[in-house]
């Protein structure tokens, strides 16, 4: 035996593990066969109803020269403003909204519960029904609040949906109205996930009231209310609902959304690659959103 | 009895999948003479019924199925346009707007129609028929891509009682352009003095959405002399100084009436339900709306109901005859419909003078008989109903045109991106000259457009 063939023999045996093997893991026998057979419907659905639109929107939105048609469009620039208003007021109120309100329902006592109750009753109520009647509720001449504003002070109210920033303004408002109910219940979940020794702790130490909220509470919702604020944002770059009925992108089309901007470019104006690329370029705000969300999403300690 | 094994499990579940899978072309195959349609829903509940009853009639007389959906307009073109853009299409589908047929014929979309419509087109408003003959940018020509179904004008609506209230006597209402809207200025003051607080003379929609504004601008132009702002040809003529000082006084007077208070401040936001429920609402005397829906949605309120006027166009400031522009729908064929034979067939069958006077019959008339011969036969197009009476007066036997549509698909995105709205919410809004609304209008429309040009037709 030669020294090389010893070394050879020494040598711990290499473990080539082929796809094969790092595909099945630890299953045995039929377990694999179990096993994909209960994944493949979620891969088939996942493929059917994320990938596949996905990848369809991107192919749609792909040609360059559908690029300088939107932005030649000359309610674009207005357009974006629009959006980034609509997303830094109305989520950041919203948002904050939803904070401190998370903190008056942790509140004991069982009217509190029964106020929770009733104050979720925006969220639940479909959203198409309640944005038109808020259309017909802004509406100057017979609306419901121009007729209240009337009847209990004598004063003929603004037409409201007449000019951008009242409409934008309404809008933002109504955002906030239906939307905060559902971020409260989150924040509230997250508040009452801490414990209580961690407050008593506090309380003992002097910091109660404010201090608490911004020594104790805040450090430790932190994390959730970003990810929140982020999970909101890019929520509502995509959604359309409360431009499209409220305002249907009016007066002159000057509260329009890249959302609702991709609507009338798919549907009014029968070009759905315009309406798709109006949507994507708002991709640069999109990424990096998605980025931050993916990093703070691995998180896993709590961040005081 | 055997006993149940994951293995034994699995395998039954992969034959059945199988069996599926492999059992799918013979359901295919026996759905051969089966159709898929996609109809409007009607304004009121009648026209579903009478769209039924046409389809069921079919399905008796050939043999075939008719699977049918009835969509809100709306909704409708949305889920045409989504259905053509992913290739997944029915056979029929109604046209439910003034852009998806110019434009979708235009992109080589649909199934052309001449061996249908030709033969046929004779029995047709002439001036109408544009509507279903369009250019497709694939072949260079024009053809027929809708089959000519309903046509539709804009009358005005006008609440007898308001204007009685308001010292006005309709008997005195003038025919002349001008002069017929004027007489509607004084009323207003009347009725507030009369303790009416939210009533308005007009209810013109300068708003920037649906195709109500579109309408109502153009019946301006064109009554002040501007028809020709798109031409035969497909060609544009923004450089026209007469079309350009039609435009001008079209915005004028609507502008005009809007800062003297006489239209509904809230009109320059209505969407395309707003002016229907403002109407009904009594909140202004007279109303320019397409069809005869808002008298419709009153029919069963027969007091109300007989409460409207419907009027078509006035003459012109020096007395002649103004074409009222008309729209023409039904159905089309998109390319990749599986079983075009027999969608052609249905729509064949639908055209039949007697199907089609039965079916509009049914709706009640809102969507006007485009067959100047039955319209004259049948007393119930001209005849049975005053409202209706002039509204098809109006769109079959007085003069009119088609809408800009037909001679080039670029005013159907002239149109949906609101050019001359956007103007008019300058000048009511911004102290905008309108001669510099206009221009700038017509300076988008020129960009859009040289996107759409046709070299022959």
């Amino acid at each position: 035996m030669t020294t090389a063939s010893a070394i050879e023999f020494a040598a711990p045996p290499v473990r080539r593990q082929s796809l094969w093997r790092s595909l099945r893991g630890e299953l045995k026998g039929s377990e694999y066969t179990w096993a994909l057979a209960f994944v493949v419907p979620y891969v088939g659905v996942f493929l059917a109803f994320v990938v596949y639109p996905a990848v369809y929107g991107l192919w749609l939105g792909s040609e360059p020269s559908l690029y300088p048609e939107i932005f030649s469009d000359p309610i674009y620039q207005s357009t974006v403003v629009n959006t980034l208003l609509f997303i830094g007021i109305g989520v950041n109120l919203k948002m904050f909204i939803a904070l401190l309100l998370s903190g008056f329902f942790m509140r004991p006592g069982w009217w509190v519960k029964v106020l929770l109750m009733i104050f979720i009753l925006p969220w639940a109520v479909p959203a198409l029904p309640s944005f038109i009647s808020i259309h017909w509720m802004l509406n100057g001449e017979w609306g419901l609040l121009n007729n209240l504003l009337y009847a209990m002070f004598n004063i003929d109210g603004p037409s409201w949906l007449n000019e951008r920033w009242t409409a934008l303004g309404s809008v933002i408002v109504s955002h906030i109205w239906k939307w905060t109910p559902f971020w409260t219940v989150i924040l509230l979940a997250g508040r009452m996930a801490i414990p209580t020794e961690i407050n008593d702790a506090a309380k003992v130490d002097g910091a109660t009231g404010v201090r608490s909220f911004i020594y104790v509470s805040f450090p430790l919702l932190a994390n959730l209310y970003l990810i929140c604020t982020l999970l909101s944002t890019i929520f509502t770059l995509g959604d359309f609902n409360e431009v499209y009925f409220i305002t249907g992108g009016g007066p002159a089309n000057s509260t329009h959304v890249l959302a609702t901007l991709g609507v009338r470019n798919a549907f009014d104006l029968a070009q759905p690659r315009l309406g798709v690329a109006a949507v994507m370029s708002a991709l640069p705000l999109m990424i990096p959103l998605v980025i931050i969300l993916m990093r703070k999403l691995k998180t896993s300690e709590v961040q005081l | 009895m055997a006993n149940l094994t994951r293995r034994s499990v699995l395998r039954s579940s992969f034959g059945l999948a199988a069996a599926g899978a492999l059992g799918r072309p013979y359901v295919a195959n026996a759905a051969a003479t089966t159709i898929e349609v996609w109809f409007a829903q009607g304004f009121v509940p009648e026209e579903d019924s009478a769209f039924r009853t046409m389809a069921a009639d079919y399905e008796k007389q050939s043999g075939n199925k008719v699977e049918h959906s009835l969509t809100p307009y709306a909704a409708l073109r949305q889920k045409e346009v989504s259905a053509i853009t992913s290739g997944v299409v029915p056979e029929v589908m109604e046209v439910a707007d003034f852009a998806l047929a110019p434009l979708q014929s235009w992109d080589d979309k649909l199934v052309e129609l001449d061996d249908i419509v030709e033969p046929v087109k004779e029995q047709f408003v002439p001036t109408a028929l544009p509507c279903c003959y369009y250019y497709n940018n694939v072949t260079k020509k024009r053809s027929y891509y809708v089959a000519p179904m309903k046509i539709a004008a804009v009358p005005f609506h006008i609440w007898k009682s308001l204007v009685e209230k308001g010292g006005g006597n309709l008997s005195e209402l003038p025919n002349t352009w001008d002069a017929f809207l004027d007489f509607f200025k004084p009323l207003q003051a009347k009725l507030r003095a009369a303790g009416m607080r939210n009533v308005y003379s007009y209810g013109y929609q300068l708003t920037a959405n649906g195709v109500d504004p579109i309408n109502t601008f153009n019946a301006f132009m064109i009554a002040y002399g501007g028809k020709d702002l798109v031409t035969p040809d497909g060609k544009l003529h923004t450089d026209d100084p007469q079309v350009k000082d039609a435009a001008v006084k079209a915005i004028v007077k609507l502008t005009t009436a809007f800062k003297e208070g006489l239209v509904p401040p809230g009109c320059v936001n209505w969407n395309d339900a707003d002016d229907n429920n403002a109407f009904h609402s009594k909140l202004m005397v007279m109303d320019f709306d397409g069809t005869i829906s808002t008298e419709l949605a009153l029919f069963h309120n027969k007091e109300e109901f007989d409460d409207i006027l419907t009027h078509g166009m006035p003459l012109s400031n020096d007395g002649k005859e103004l074409p009222s522009q008309v729209a023409l729908f039904g159905p089309v064929i998109p390319k990749g419909a599986k079983n075009v034979a027999v969608a052609k067939e249905f729509v064949k069958y639908s055209m039949q003078p007697k199907v089609l006077n039965e079916y509009l019959k049914g709706g009640l008339g809102r969507w006007a008989l485009p067959i100047p011969e039955i319209v004259n036969s049948d007393p119930f197009w001209l005849h049975d109903d005053p409202h209706r009476t002039a509204y098809v007066d109006q769109s079959v036997i007085k003069p009119t045109m088609p809408i800009y549509e037909a001679y080039n698909p670029a005013i159907a995105q002239v149109g949906a991106e609101h050019v001359v709205m956007n103007g008019v919410f300058d000048v009511m809004k911004n102290g905008m000259a309108p001669e510099v609304a206009i221009d700038n209008a017509f300076k988008r429309a020129e960009t859009i457009f040289a996107k759409y040009p046709i070299v022959s037709s």
